[in-house]
Protein backbone atom coordinates (compact mmCIF):
# COMPACT_ATOMS: atom_id res chain seq x y z
CA UNK A 1 0.00 0.00 0.00
CA UNK A 2 1.31 3.39 -1.04
CA UNK A 3 2.27 5.79 1.75
CA UNK A 4 -0.19 8.65 2.08
CA UNK A 5 1.66 11.93 1.61
CA UNK A 6 -0.88 14.12 3.31
CA UNK A 7 0.28 16.81 5.71
CA UNK A 8 -0.06 16.62 9.44
CA UNK A 9 -3.73 17.63 10.02
CA UNK A 10 -2.81 19.90 12.94
CA UNK A 11 -0.40 21.85 10.71
CA UNK A 12 -2.73 22.00 7.70
CA UNK A 13 -5.62 23.03 9.97
CA UNK A 14 -3.55 25.74 11.65
CA UNK A 15 -2.40 27.07 8.25
CA UNK A 16 -6.02 27.20 7.07
CA UNK A 17 -6.75 29.10 10.30
CA UNK A 18 -4.14 31.69 9.29
CA UNK A 19 -5.93 32.03 5.94
CA UNK A 20 -9.09 32.71 7.93
CA UNK A 21 -7.40 35.45 9.96
CA UNK A 22 -5.84 37.09 6.89
CA UNK A 23 -9.18 37.07 5.11
CA UNK A 24 -10.91 38.83 8.01
CA UNK A 25 -8.03 41.31 8.32
CA UNK A 26 -7.34 42.13 4.67
CA UNK A 27 -10.76 41.71 3.07
CA UNK A 28 -13.06 41.92 6.11
CA UNK A 29 -14.59 38.58 5.07
CA UNK A 30 -15.36 35.56 7.24
CA UNK A 31 -15.09 32.23 5.44
CA UNK A 32 -18.36 30.58 4.47
CA UNK A 33 -19.70 28.44 1.66
CA UNK A 34 -23.41 27.62 1.88
CA UNK A 35 -24.79 31.04 0.97
CA UNK A 36 -23.15 30.56 -2.42
CA UNK A 37 -25.41 27.56 -3.02
CA UNK A 38 -28.43 29.79 -2.35
CA UNK A 39 -27.17 32.47 -4.73
CA UNK A 40 -26.37 29.91 -7.44
CA UNK A 41 -29.78 28.27 -7.17
CA UNK A 42 -31.30 31.74 -7.38
CA UNK A 43 -29.31 32.43 -10.55
CA UNK A 44 -30.47 29.15 -12.09
CA UNK A 45 -34.10 29.82 -11.10
CA UNK A 46 -33.82 33.30 -12.65
CA UNK A 47 -33.32 31.61 -16.03
CA UNK A 48 -36.79 30.10 -15.73
CA UNK A 49 -38.66 32.86 -13.94
CA UNK A 50 -36.84 36.04 -13.00
CA UNK A 51 -40.02 37.72 -11.77
CA UNK A 52 -40.81 34.99 -9.29
CA UNK A 53 -37.24 35.02 -7.91
CA UNK A 54 -37.34 38.81 -7.54
CA UNK A 55 -40.39 38.45 -5.26
CA UNK A 56 -39.02 35.65 -3.06
CA UNK A 57 -38.04 36.87 0.39
CA UNK A 58 -35.02 34.60 0.76
CA UNK A 59 -33.59 35.71 -2.58
CA UNK A 60 -34.11 39.32 -1.56
CA UNK A 61 -31.99 38.62 1.53
CA UNK A 62 -29.39 36.62 -0.39
CA UNK A 63 -29.31 38.28 -3.77
CA UNK A 64 -28.42 35.87 -6.62
CA UNK A 65 -25.14 37.35 -7.90
CA UNK A 66 -21.43 36.66 -8.06
CA UNK A 67 -19.86 38.03 -4.88
CA UNK A 68 -16.75 37.54 -2.70
CA UNK A 69 -18.00 34.19 -1.40
CA UNK A 70 -18.90 32.84 -4.84
CA UNK A 71 -15.30 33.40 -5.97
CA UNK A 72 -14.08 31.94 -2.66
CA UNK A 73 -15.97 28.71 -3.40
CA UNK A 74 -14.66 28.64 -6.98
CA UNK A 75 -11.18 29.12 -5.50
CA UNK A 76 -11.65 26.15 -3.16
CA UNK A 77 -12.31 23.96 -6.19
CA UNK A 78 -9.17 25.24 -7.95
CA UNK A 79 -7.01 25.04 -4.82
CA UNK A 80 -7.99 21.44 -4.10
CA UNK A 81 -7.43 20.55 -7.75
CA UNK A 82 -3.94 22.13 -7.74
CA UNK A 83 -2.98 20.44 -4.47
CA UNK A 84 -4.12 17.04 -5.78
CA UNK A 85 -2.75 17.45 -9.30
CA UNK A 86 0.73 18.66 -8.29
CA UNK A 87 1.05 15.72 -5.87
CA UNK A 88 -0.16 13.20 -8.45
CA UNK A 89 -3.25 12.47 -6.37
CA UNK A 90 -5.94 13.64 -8.76
CA UNK A 91 -8.04 10.62 -9.62
CA UNK A 92 -11.50 10.32 -11.12
CA UNK A 93 -13.57 8.17 -8.83
CA UNK A 94 -17.36 7.80 -8.81
CA UNK A 95 -17.71 5.50 -5.79
CA UNK A 96 -15.66 6.15 -2.62
CA UNK A 97 -13.70 3.17 -1.19
CA UNK A 98 -15.59 2.98 2.08
CA UNK A 99 -18.94 3.13 0.26
CA UNK A 100 -17.91 0.46 -2.26
CA UNK A 101 -16.83 -1.88 0.51
CA UNK A 102 -20.18 -1.58 2.28
CA UNK A 103 -22.79 -0.86 -0.41
CA UNK A 104 -21.24 -2.03 -3.69
CA UNK A 105 -19.79 -0.48 -6.83
CA UNK A 106 -22.90 1.06 -8.40
CA UNK A 107 -22.17 4.70 -9.24
CA UNK A 108 -25.91 5.37 -9.66
CA UNK A 109 -26.73 4.02 -6.22
CA UNK A 110 -23.99 6.16 -4.66
CA UNK A 111 -25.00 9.18 -6.77
CA UNK A 112 -28.65 8.93 -5.74
CA UNK A 113 -27.82 8.82 -2.02
CA UNK A 114 -25.31 11.68 -2.41
CA UNK A 115 -28.00 13.72 -4.18
CA UNK A 116 -30.69 13.09 -1.55
CA UNK A 117 -28.19 13.57 1.27
CA UNK A 118 -27.10 16.84 -0.31
CA UNK A 119 -30.69 18.13 -0.34
CA UNK A 120 -31.21 17.23 3.32
CA UNK A 121 -27.79 18.53 4.48
CA UNK A 122 -28.17 21.90 2.77
CA UNK A 123 -31.71 22.40 4.05
CA UNK A 124 -30.51 21.73 7.61
CA UNK A 125 -27.43 23.90 7.22
CA UNK A 126 -29.50 26.85 6.07
CA UNK A 127 -32.01 26.39 8.87
CA UNK A 128 -29.14 26.51 11.38
CA UNK A 129 -27.86 29.64 9.58
CA UNK A 130 -24.63 27.89 8.63
CA UNK B 1 -13.37 43.60 -8.45
CA UNK B 2 -10.58 43.55 -5.86
CA UNK B 3 -13.05 41.95 -3.49
CA UNK B 4 -13.76 39.14 -5.97
CA UNK B 5 -10.03 38.60 -6.45
CA UNK B 6 -9.52 38.38 -2.67
CA UNK B 7 -12.30 35.79 -2.55
CA UNK B 8 -10.69 33.69 -5.27
CA UNK B 9 -7.17 33.79 -3.78
CA UNK B 10 -8.50 32.99 -0.30
CA UNK B 11 -10.43 30.07 -1.74
CA UNK B 12 -7.40 28.66 -3.58
CA UNK B 13 -5.32 28.73 -0.39
CA UNK B 14 -8.11 27.26 1.71
CA UNK B 15 -8.85 24.51 -0.82
CA UNK B 16 -5.14 23.72 -1.04
CA UNK B 17 -4.84 23.21 2.74
CA UNK B 18 -8.09 21.22 2.86
CA UNK B 19 -6.64 18.80 0.31
CA UNK B 20 -3.23 18.61 1.99
CA UNK B 21 -4.87 18.02 5.37
CA UNK B 22 -6.78 15.03 3.91
CA UNK B 23 -10.17 16.17 5.11
CA UNK B 24 -12.05 16.08 1.81
CA UNK B 25 -12.88 12.51 0.97
CA UNK B 26 -16.10 10.70 1.75
CA UNK B 27 -14.02 8.08 3.60
CA UNK B 28 -12.57 10.77 5.88
CA UNK B 29 -15.94 12.35 6.63
CA UNK B 30 -17.70 9.06 7.31
CA UNK B 31 -14.61 8.01 9.26
CA UNK B 32 -15.12 11.04 11.50
CA UNK B 33 -18.84 10.36 11.94
CA UNK B 34 -18.09 6.70 12.74
CA UNK B 35 -15.36 7.77 15.20
CA UNK B 36 -12.68 5.73 13.45
CA UNK B 37 -10.73 8.58 11.81
CA UNK B 38 -10.11 11.83 13.67
CA UNK B 39 -8.28 13.73 10.90
CA UNK B 40 -11.18 16.14 10.41
CA UNK B 41 -11.53 16.75 14.14
CA UNK B 42 -7.83 17.62 14.37
CA UNK B 43 -7.88 19.83 11.28
CA UNK B 44 -11.08 21.65 12.19
CA UNK B 45 -10.26 22.36 15.82
CA UNK B 46 -6.72 23.47 14.91
CA UNK B 47 -8.29 25.93 12.50
CA UNK B 48 -10.77 27.14 15.11
CA UNK B 49 -8.18 27.71 17.84
CA UNK B 50 -5.73 29.56 15.57
CA UNK B 51 -8.44 31.68 13.95
CA UNK B 52 -10.08 32.41 17.32
CA UNK B 53 -6.86 33.75 18.83
CA UNK B 54 -5.90 35.70 15.70
CA UNK B 55 -9.26 37.30 15.05
CA UNK B 56 -9.78 38.36 18.68
CA UNK B 57 -6.24 39.76 18.80
CA UNK B 58 -7.02 41.91 15.77
CA UNK B 59 -10.40 42.76 17.30
CA UNK B 60 -8.75 44.03 20.49
CA UNK B 61 -6.43 46.14 18.35
CA UNK B 62 -9.49 47.61 16.63
CA UNK B 63 -8.45 46.24 13.24
CA UNK B 64 -11.40 43.97 12.49
CA UNK B 65 -15.12 43.65 13.17
CA UNK B 66 -16.80 40.50 14.44
CA UNK B 67 -19.62 39.01 12.36
CA UNK B 68 -21.93 37.48 14.95
CA UNK B 69 -24.94 35.52 13.79
CA UNK B 70 -28.12 35.48 15.86
CA UNK B 71 -28.51 32.49 18.18
CA UNK B 72 -31.90 30.94 17.41
CA UNK B 73 -32.19 27.63 19.22
CA UNK B 74 -35.09 26.39 17.03
CA UNK B 75 -33.03 26.85 13.90
CA UNK B 76 -29.71 25.65 15.32
CA UNK B 77 -31.04 22.52 17.04
CA UNK B 78 -33.50 21.36 14.37
CA UNK B 79 -31.27 22.52 11.52
CA UNK B 80 -28.29 20.80 13.11
CA UNK B 81 -30.17 17.51 13.40
CA UNK B 82 -31.35 17.69 9.79
CA UNK B 83 -27.84 18.62 8.62
CA UNK B 84 -26.35 15.67 10.48
CA UNK B 85 -28.81 13.27 8.89
CA UNK B 86 -27.96 14.59 5.44
CA UNK B 87 -24.20 14.67 6.15
CA UNK B 88 -24.23 11.00 7.07
CA UNK B 89 -25.86 10.19 3.72
CA UNK B 90 -23.93 12.50 1.44
CA UNK B 91 -20.55 12.33 3.20
CA UNK B 92 -19.60 15.88 2.21
CA UNK B 93 -20.35 19.29 3.62
CA UNK B 94 -20.87 22.11 1.11
CA UNK B 95 -17.22 23.27 1.05
CA UNK B 96 -15.70 19.80 0.95
CA UNK B 97 -18.12 18.70 -1.79
CA UNK B 98 -16.73 21.44 -4.04
CA UNK B 99 -13.13 20.63 -3.08
CA UNK B 100 -13.64 16.87 -3.47
CA UNK B 101 -14.89 17.41 -6.99
CA UNK B 102 -11.62 19.29 -7.54
CA UNK B 103 -9.80 16.13 -6.40
CA UNK B 104 -11.74 14.11 -8.98
CA UNK B 105 -14.45 12.56 -6.75
CA UNK B 106 -17.37 12.44 -9.17
CA UNK B 107 -20.01 11.54 -6.57
CA UNK B 108 -19.40 15.03 -5.16
CA UNK B 109 -21.08 16.41 -8.29
CA UNK B 110 -24.30 14.66 -7.24
CA UNK B 111 -23.82 16.05 -3.76
CA UNK B 112 -23.47 19.59 -5.13
CA UNK B 113 -26.58 19.20 -7.31
CA UNK B 114 -28.51 17.98 -4.28
CA UNK B 115 -27.26 20.91 -2.21
CA UNK B 116 -28.41 23.36 -4.87
CA UNK B 117 -31.87 21.75 -4.79
CA UNK B 118 -31.82 21.84 -0.97
CA UNK B 119 -31.00 25.56 -1.04
CA UNK B 120 -33.92 26.11 -3.43
CA UNK B 121 -36.31 24.16 -1.20
CA UNK B 122 -35.15 26.18 1.80
CA UNK B 123 -35.86 29.41 -0.09
CA UNK B 124 -39.41 28.11 -0.73
CA UNK B 125 -39.91 27.16 2.91
CA UNK B 126 -38.32 30.30 4.36
CA UNK B 127 -41.48 32.48 4.69
CA UNK B 128 -43.09 29.74 6.79
CA UNK B 129 -39.95 28.88 8.80
CA UNK B 130 -39.43 32.55 9.60
CA UNK B 131 -42.73 32.73 11.48
CA UNK B 132 -42.34 29.36 13.21
CA UNK B 133 -39.05 27.52 13.84
CA UNK B 134 -36.92 30.65 13.50
CA UNK B 135 -38.82 32.39 16.30
CA UNK B 136 -38.21 29.62 18.85
CA UNK B 137 -35.55 30.54 21.39
CA UNK B 138 -34.18 33.63 19.69
CA UNK B 139 -31.40 35.12 21.82
CA UNK B 140 -30.24 37.63 19.21
CA UNK B 141 -26.63 38.32 18.28
CA UNK B 142 -24.82 37.20 21.37
CA UNK B 143 -21.33 35.75 21.80
CA UNK B 144 -20.30 33.13 24.34
CA UNK B 145 -18.24 35.63 26.43
CA UNK B 146 -21.24 38.00 26.49
CA UNK B 147 -23.64 35.24 27.51
CA UNK B 148 -21.28 34.14 30.29
CA UNK B 149 -20.44 37.71 31.27
CA UNK B 150 -16.68 37.12 31.15
CA UNK B 151 -13.73 38.52 29.21
CA UNK B 152 -13.37 36.88 25.79
CA UNK B 153 -9.81 35.74 26.58
CA UNK B 154 -11.17 33.57 29.40
CA UNK B 155 -13.36 31.71 26.91
CA UNK B 156 -10.53 31.53 24.36
CA UNK B 157 -8.14 30.10 26.96
CA UNK B 158 -10.73 27.53 28.07
CA UNK B 159 -11.54 26.43 24.52
CA UNK B 160 -7.84 26.22 23.62
CA UNK B 161 -7.06 24.20 26.75
CA UNK B 162 -9.96 21.78 26.16
CA UNK B 163 -8.92 21.38 22.54
CA UNK B 164 -5.32 20.56 23.47
CA UNK B 165 -6.58 18.09 26.06
CA UNK B 166 -8.73 16.43 23.40
CA UNK B 167 -5.79 16.28 20.95
CA UNK B 168 -3.63 14.67 23.60
CA UNK B 169 -6.30 12.07 24.34
CA UNK B 170 -6.88 11.40 20.64
CA UNK B 171 -3.17 10.73 20.07
CA UNK B 172 -3.13 8.38 23.04
CA UNK B 173 -6.27 6.62 21.83
CA UNK B 174 -4.88 6.17 18.31
CA UNK B 175 -1.52 5.06 19.67
CA UNK B 176 -3.26 2.26 21.54
CA UNK B 177 -5.05 1.04 18.40
CA UNK B 178 -2.83 -0.39 15.68
CA UNK B 179 -5.69 -0.46 13.13
CA UNK B 180 -6.14 3.29 13.42
CA UNK B 181 -2.40 3.84 13.12
CA UNK B 182 -2.25 1.72 10.00
CA UNK B 183 -5.08 3.72 8.54
CA UNK B 184 -3.24 6.94 9.31
CA UNK B 185 -0.10 5.70 7.61
CA UNK B 186 -1.67 4.34 4.46
CA UNK B 187 -4.68 6.60 4.15
CA UNK B 188 -6.83 3.51 3.77
CA UNK B 189 -10.27 3.62 5.32
CA UNK B 190 -11.33 1.19 8.00
CA UNK B 191 -14.17 -0.88 6.64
Amino acid sequence: MKEDKGWNPYVAGALSGLVSILSVWVAGKYLGVSTTFVRTTGMIEQLFGAERVAKMEYFIREVPKFDWQWLFVAGIFVGAFLAARTAGEFRLQAVPDMWRERFGASAWHRGAVAFVGGIVAMFGARLADG
Amino acid sequence: MTELLYGFVTGVLFGFFLQKGRVLRYDKQLGALRLVDFTIVKFMLSHVVVAMVGVYLLYDLGLVKLAVKPTILGGVVIGGLIFGLGWGLVGYCPGTAVASLGEGRLDAAWAILGMLVGAGLYAEAFPWLKTTVLTWGNYGKVTLPQALGVNHWAVIAAVAALTLLLFWQLERYEGARPALKLQKRTGQGIR
